[in-house]
Formats: structure tokens, C-alpha cells, sequence
């Protein structure tokens, strides 16, 4: 630390036996401080380790940590004797009014210039995961770099600490208040992705053809495995935003698309959404909706009834290359499939995903996705109930 | 106007000063390629330098003051001797607002060219079009335009330029990253920003002034614009270089197309068009129409129509349009039009086959019937082909239909489509009947 910001202090207060102390006096010593750690491995806060040497006395010493335009959680400091932890106790912790500060009441059986560790969680600097990944032409595979981005607010400078992850190396820098610092953490070359594209009827248009001047656009995203098959899988991927490139074949590269990523353990897949395509259009319509198996009661209302519904989707791959569609339909309450020409995997009771590939444009036309269906048991007036059984 | 900055310190041993006067080189650009984003405003700038660096720590400093450029994004990676130079961080310095430090380790003496990467704001790029019809009205020929708008407030000289057509996913707006007082926030706080950016207003205005001179560029030589598909989007690479200053658009010839076959296409659809017809005019984006390399990115078209042998135009109407993707068919709207006419008239309405609770109780179910006749007209001179489409209130209907039309199409559960060519300056005329059934006798009702 510089010495024109001193914001941390530790001022060593030797107490003479019998002396009754009124007002707080301080300045007996004041210890520079060492080996300095910031350990970022908690995204919620971030902790500090700094080594002092305090001068102790034979008999009860007292220790006046105090700071100043720093945010520090005053429960979380913590020290620790490395030199003699046998012979030097910390027998209490107290707070003055008024201040932010406390005292160490330290014991020790002689005279030693005793290495201690602080420890504290302070606030307002921490650190950002942010991704950049280069696809190939093909959009096989990328070459990822995660970046660490160091953010110091805290009101504390840094001439050099020794900054810890969960993972990865340590290493040494400084940084100063209301400094940001973007460094390389890791790179993986040649980390497999699968680009998938994604149609959900719950979230887009049926009929593009109906919106006056706008394409219906169908997300696509990369899809990537933290597994040792990509190259990965060796730590959880820490969350951030992920910016994506893709090679252009000129020396050049485009940008692609951006999302943000939740943390992936290892074996887990994240899937990013880069952007919309506009040349693979579905075009749905509702065919059929017709009641049936109508129940009556003695006043001739319909109190159950059944219904016979037909979808029919279109799908067209305008681009020059095959794809895979996935496809998510929905159909609430009760429900029997009657004729479906695609297969299909229920991913919950009311969530059907279908996958269906599509040939380049111009080979075998659009693909046609059919389903009639049954739904079962409906209530004139009554709300679908919620299939979903909360188990008391 | 340049505001984009780099001036290479060689750090000497306990040096802390940003930005002071330990000034050794000001590596200049020697190339800068752009590619702009129609979608999101966003350019992606890639500018090749070259560095005089010492063996050891050098630092470089890259301020870009009055610009719009993301401060996250920027990137600096060595083309030569990449084993040798070794980008230990990028910092951005307290207090110090547009600046960042890139400290660099180095192997080497000497130049070292470097690539630098970032996204800036600020650059635009848009299409439009211009048709002109025969006088037959059978093809048009189709120029595409694009136009680039720089106010990003930065010069660009000699830039290589590329355009991206595709929609991409962003989740900042470059424009607010760039003006963050600090690159990446500051923890929990909220994000401030710094000042307002008055030079996109001040830039706007400008560019009224460039609106007015653009006639200057329209005798430029034209150039070739290379077009390829990567990823979801199609990339447009402009041949050679270009010069955009700050404040100022350029126009730039993309396609010019003759004799691509149209289709007068004319719509009824009261529910959506109201009592008028709708002229669309037809084509697909297909080597059938002399089109089809790649998709024509959304725009504005202009249409005219060749009234004589000297070439005199008569204005048709306008259209904007979506992205077409190849091989997809197109319908420009040009809006509402007397000369084809559609007369849809209710002939005959009855209702028949009452159910009833029990007997001497309410009505419980029953049919209705209506017939309609519907007379179509084409009173131009060449021949328009009519799509009608009729809307019924229920799913529970039959239809029965005779008279002069062409195809009846399903269109989905309680939409019929009736499709009628006429030749130039003639008339058909049919009927049709449809049965809806209401209350009970919808159980009654089979497809």
C-alpha cells in the first residue's frame, strides 16, 4: 500500500497494567502490511488475507484494526497467529462506539514480533467471467477464451495481492481503486459445439404470412458440453457474458451473437443463443377443433365434453445447407395423441419435442409435421387444472 | 476527425503514469476493415498497426475520446511472433474516462504488427430498392441499393467495408456500453453513466447536411459487392475501400436485374383489407426470376412503371418489405386499388334444422345457410390473377360452391381461399353456399 492512502489500519496499543483507560489512545506501532491474498472463488463477496508482523509484549496487548471509505463486514474479521499460535491468544474482540473499528485483545508469554493474518470480506471489488469464442466456417467448433475482469471499487489500493480463483493458476498484480482489469484466464481450441435451432409454438407466430413485414426469426443457439470429450471438464464454467465470433475464410472474423451464460458444471451443457434464423420458416395452422363425446346434464347444458384438434406445420429450410429443427408443441390438460406423423419425446405432460431434419433447400420441399389430437375431459367454464401434482 | 488514439510507453522500472508524456511511437492505422450490422447498431472494427516495441514491459495506451466504441470489446493480438509477445492485461485506469493500457510483455525489439478489434456504435447500413415495371407489367427490372451512415464520430479512411444481413442476439446496446462511466459497472452499485452523448444528436444533424450533398456520391464508379452466407447471416463485402467521415452516408449499387418476372397478384380479405382490393405484385427470390444467389435483406421498394418508348416513368406506389430468403416467394403490398374490383354479394340467408331442449323449451341448436355470389373484375389492361379469402365465425361449416373460378383452397379451420386469373378487361362471376352450425347441431356437424 502506498503510503499516501492508508486506509486500513492496524495500530498495536501496548497496555501498562493498572493503567485505566479513558479515551481509546493509540499509535504504538503500526505494522506494514505483507503477503497480501484476494480471494475471488465466492462470486457473493470477496475475501481478503494480508499478513502483518505485529511487535507483541509480554502480558495483554491490545490491537486497534480501524478503516476508513472501505466497506468491510465488521463480523468477518479475522485473525490468525502463524508464528507462535501456542503461545499468543487472542482472548477477545471488542468494538468501540462510533467507530469502524475494532480491538484485539492479544495475549502473549514473551516478546515476540509475531506474523498474523487478517482476514476480512470487503466489498465493492470482485470479479467478472466474460467468454469470447471464435466458431470455425463450418460451425463445428470454437475456439473459447474466458477472460477475468477484476473490478476494484472497494476504496482500497492494491500495489500487489495475490488473486485466487477456484481454479486456475494464482497470480500476482496490483490494482488500484476504481480500476477495472481484463486478463486472459484459459483458452480451449477446437471445442466441439452443435448449433441447434429451436421453433416453440407457446413463443412464436404460427402464420409469418399474418405480420405485416416481419420475419418470424427462429433462435439458434451453440450448444457445449464442460466435458473432457471437448476439452473441457475440468471446472465448472463460471457464468458471464459470452461474445461469438465465426471465422469468415478471410483472415477476418464476423461477430455472431452474444448471450450470457449461468454457470455450467462439469458434464453439464450450456446452450447460447447467438441469434434468429430467417431462412427456415414454420407456418402452423390449426386444422381442426371440432367437441366430441359432448355430456349433457338434465338441463341440456354441456357440462364435459372432448376434443378432436388437427395442427399442421409447415417447415421450410431455405438455406443451402441441412438442419435440425426442434420443434416444441404444447397441448394443456388431458390429452391422447390419435395420429402424429413425426416421433416426438414428451418432456413433461404437456411438452411435446420434436426433432426434424431438414435437407438443404430445394431437395424433397418442406417437411409437413401433422398431429391430431384428443384432448380429454373439459369443462365448459372450468379452468385447465394444473396437471402438475405439488405432493404434500 | 480522429479520436481514436494509441501511443506506445516503454515502462521503466516503478512507472505508474497513464497516459502522461513517455510518448515513443504513434503507430498509425495501416488498414481497417468494418462490419456493420443492420440489426443491432453495431460495427465490428478490426484496424491492423504497427508496434515498436521494446524487449520487456511496454505499455500501450489506446484512448478513444468522443466515440461510441464498447470499451469491453476491445482486443489487441500480436500477427507476428506471437510466442514472443505476451498481452499480460488490459487495464482500465481509475479516474481516467475512454483510455484503456494494454501491458505487454515482449521477447522482441522492434515492430510488431498487431491486429485491434472493438465494437463501436454509430454505423449503419440499410436497403432499398427500386423497380421499374414493363409497360405489360410482366417483369421489372429490380435494383437493390444499400446505403452506410457513419456517425460514429470517428473518421474511417480507406476502410475495407462489409455489411452483415441475419439478425444477431445482443444483449447491451453498444451505444450504452460505450458511454459506462466504467467499462464493466462497478459491483452491486448500478451502473452510471457518464455524460450524455451529445454528438449522436450533433452527428444527426450533420448528417441532414450529407442527406443534401449525397448527390456527390451518386457518381461514384460502381463497385462490386461480393455476397456470402456464414452462420444465419449473409455477409456483403464491398469491393476496395471506402472513405465514410463522420456525419456522412454513402450509397452503393448491391444488384441490378432485368426482366424479372412478376405476377400481378391482387387479395380480398375484408377482415384484414377492408372493402378494397390489394395490389401485391408477386415474384420469388429464385433463378427463375433471374434472382436466388442470396437472400435480399428487408428494405423499402420503390416501383415505377415504363409508360413509353422514351423511357418516361409513371410511379406505382411503394412497399416495404421483409428479409427473402432464397427460393422464397415474395408479395410486395402496393396498396388499395379501384381498377380490380371484388363484389361479394349475400344472396340468400336462412336458418333451418331447429333443436330444442325438450320440447316447448329454449332453442338449443340450428343451422344457418347463406349463399353469396361473388363477381370479380379486372379492368386493366393486362391480366391479374385474384386470391379472395372468405372468414366464417365457426369451425362447424360445409361449403358448396359452382360457377367461374380457377382453384378453392382450405386454408385452415374457418378460412376458405378462392383463386380467379383474368384476362385484361374481363369478369367472373360464382357462388357459393356455406352452412354453419351453431348450439347443438354443431355434434351434428362431420368434416
Amino acid at each position: 500500500m502506498r503510503g499516501k492512502k492508508k486506509i486500513l489500519t492496524v495500530i498495536l496499543i501496548c497496555l501498562v497494567l493498572g493503567v485505566v483507560v479513558q479515551a481509546r489512545i493509540k499509535l504504538v506501532a503500526l505494522p506494514e502490511r505483507a503477503a497480501t491474498v484476494i480471494r475471488l472463488d465466492n462470486p457473493q463477496a470477496t475475501l481478503i488475507e494480508e499478513e502483518r508482523v505485529l511487535t507483541l509484549q509480554k502480558g495483554i496487548n491490545k490491537v486497534d484494526f480501524s478503516w476508513k471509505a472501505v466497506s468491510i463486514d465488521a463480523d468477518s474479521i479475522r485473525l490468525a497467529v502463524l508464528d507462535h499460535p501456542d503461545k499468543v491468544k487472542l482472548l477477545n474482540v471488542s468494538y468501540p462506539p462510533n467507530e469502524a473499528a475494532l480491538v484485539w485483545e492479544i495475549s502473549s508469554d514473551s516478546d515476540y514480533a509475531e506474523r498474523v493474518r487478517i482476514s476480512y470480506l470487503l466489498m465493492n471489488i470482485d470479479r467478472l467471467i466474460t467468454y469470447k469464442a471464435i466458431a470455425d466456417k463450418a460451425e463445428t467448433g470454437i475456439d473459447l477464451k474466458s477472460f477475468l475482469v477484476l473490478r476494484n471499487f472497494s476504496g482500497e489500493d492494491f500495489d500487489m495481492a495475490r488473486v485466487l480463483l477456484d481454479y486456475g493458476e494464482a497470480f500476482e498484480r496490483g490494482i488500484q481503486h476504481e480500476e477495472t482489469k481484463q486478463m486472459l484466464f484459459f483458452e480451449a481450441a477446437r471445442v466441439p459445439v452443435t448449433k441447434v435451432w429451436t421453433f416453440d409454438a407457446a413463443k412464436l407466430p404460427w402464420d409469418p404470412e399474418q405480420l405485416e413485414n416481419q420475419n418470424v426469426g427462429i433462435p439458434v443457439s451453440y450448444r457445449i458440453l464442460n466435458d473432457k470429450n471437448s476439452g473441457l471438464g475440468a471446472f465448472a464454467l463460471w457464468g458471464g457474458k459470452a461474445r461469438i465470433f465465426q471465422d469468415d475464410g478471410h483472415e477476418s472474423t464476423i461477430f455472431l451473437g452474444e448471450d450470457v451464460t449461468g454457470l455450467v458444471p462439469v458434464g453439464e451443457k450450456t446452450e447460447l443463443y447467438i441469434g434468429d434464423s430467417r431462412d427456415i420458416v414454420v407456418t402452423q395452422q390449426k386444422m381442426k377443433d371440432q367437441r366430441i363425446n359432448i355430456k349433457r346434464n338434465n338441463s341440456n347444458n354441456i357440462i364435459l365434453y372432448d376434443t378432436d384438434e388437427e395442427i399442421v406445420a409447415k417447415i421450410e429450410n431455405f438455406k443451402d445447407s441441412p438442419a435440425v429443427l426442434t420443434v416444441i408443441e404444447h397441448i394443456p390438460g388431458q390429452w391422447d395423441m390419435e395420429k402424429c406423423n413425426m416421433d416426438y419425446v414428451k418432456k413433461d405432460a404437456n411438452t411435446l419435442e420434436f426433432e426434424i431434419k431438414l435437407p438443404a433447400r430445394g431437395k424433397d420441399g418442406p417437411a409437413e409435421l401433422v398431429m391430431q389430437y384428443h384432448r380429454r375431459n373439459i369443462r365448459p367454464g372450468v379452468q385447465i387444472p394444473d396437471v402438475q401434482f405439488y405432493g404434500r | 476527425m480522429k479520436r481514436i488514439f494509441i501511443l506506445l510507453i516503454i515502462a521503466v522500472v516503478g512507472c505508474t503514469a497513464y497516459g502522461k508524456v513517455d510518448l515513443v511511437t504513434l503507430p498509425s492505422r495501416d488498414t481497417v476493415q468494418l462490419t456493420i450490422y443492420n440489426s443491432a447498431d453495431m460495427t465490428l472494427v478490426r484496424e491492423s498497426r504497427a508496434l515498436t516495441v521494446k524487449e520487456g514491459a511496454n505499455k500501450l495506451q489506446f484512448s478513444w475520446a468522443n466515440t461510441l466504441i464498447d470499451p469491453t470489446s476491445l482486443e489487441m493480438l500480436p500477427k507476428a511472433n506471437a510466442d514472443r509477445i505476451d498481452i499480460a492485461d488490459l487495464t482500465y485506469p481509475p479516474r481516467v474516462r475512454n483510455l484503456g493500457l494494454w501491458n505487454i510483455k515482449s521477447g522482441i525489439n522492434g515492430r510488431v504488427p498487431v491486429e485491434i478489434t472493438y465494437l463501436t456504435s454509430g454505423l449503419s447500413w440499410r436497403a432499398f430498392y427500386m423497380g421499374t415495371l414493363t409497360e405489360d407489367e410482366k417483369t421489372m427490372r429490380l435494383q437493390g441499393y444499400v446505403r452506410v451512415t457513419n456517425n460514429s464520430g470517428e473518421d474511417y479512411e480507406n476502410a475495407q467495408t462489409r455489411l452483415i444481413v441475419g439478425k444477431v442476439h445482443i444483449l447491451d446496446q453498444i451505444a450504452e456500453l460505450a458511454r459506462r462511466q466504467w467499462p464493466y459497472g462497478r459491483p452491486e452499485g448500478p451502473i452510471t453513466l457518464g455524460v450524455p452523448a451529445p454528438q449522436i444528436e450533433a452527428a444527426s444533424r450533420v448528417l441532414k447536411a450529407a442527406d443534401r450533398a449525397a448527390g456527390i456520391y451518386a457518381k461514384d464508379e460502381l463497385k462490386e459487392i461480393r455476397k456470402e452466407g456464414l452462420s444465419e447471416y449473409f455477409l456483403y463485402t464491398i469491393e476496395g475501400t471506402e472513405t465514410i467521415e463522420t456525419g456522412w452516408s454513402k450509397r452503393l449499387i448491391s444488384f441490378d436485374v432485368d426482366e424479372v418476372p412478376v405476377v400481378n397478384l391482387y387479395k380480398y380479405e375484408q377482415e384484414r383489407y377492408g372493402d378494397s382490393v390489394v395490389r401485391f405484385l408477386s415474384f420469388a427470390n429464385d433463378e427463375k426470376h433471374k434472382l436466388g444467389d442470396t437472400p435480399i435483406p428487408g428494405g423499402m421498394l420503390k416501383v415505377y412503371r415504363s409508360i413509353d418508348e422514351a423511357g418516361h416513368l409513371s410511379y406505382t406506389g411503394q412497399s416495404a418489405f421483409k428479409y427473402i430468403p432464397v427460393d422464397e416467394e415474395v408479395e410486395l403490398n402496393l396498396g388499395p386499388v379501384a381498377d380490380v374490383v371484388v363484389e361479394p354479394k349475400l344472396m340468400d340467408f336462412k336458418t333451418e334444422n331447429y333443436e330444442f331442449e325438450s320440447p316447448g323449451r329454449n332453442i338449443s341448436g340450428w343451422d344457418e345457410v347463406r349463399t353469396y355470389t361473388i363477381e370479380v373484375r379486372n379492368t386493366r389492361d393486362i391480366p391479374a390473377k385474384i386470391e379472395i379469402k372468405r372468414n366464417f365465425p365457426t369451425q362447424y361449416w360445409d361449403i358448396s360452391k359452382k360457377g367461374d373460378f380457377d382453384r378453392f383452397e382450405k386454408e385452415d379451420l374457418d378460412t376458405v381461399k378462392f383463386t380467379i386469373e383474368l384476362k385484361a378487361e374481363t369478369k367472373k362471376r360464382f357462388e357459393y353456399t356455406v352452412r354453419t352450425y351453431h348450439g347443438s347441431r354443431e355434434e351434428d356437424w362431420k368434416q
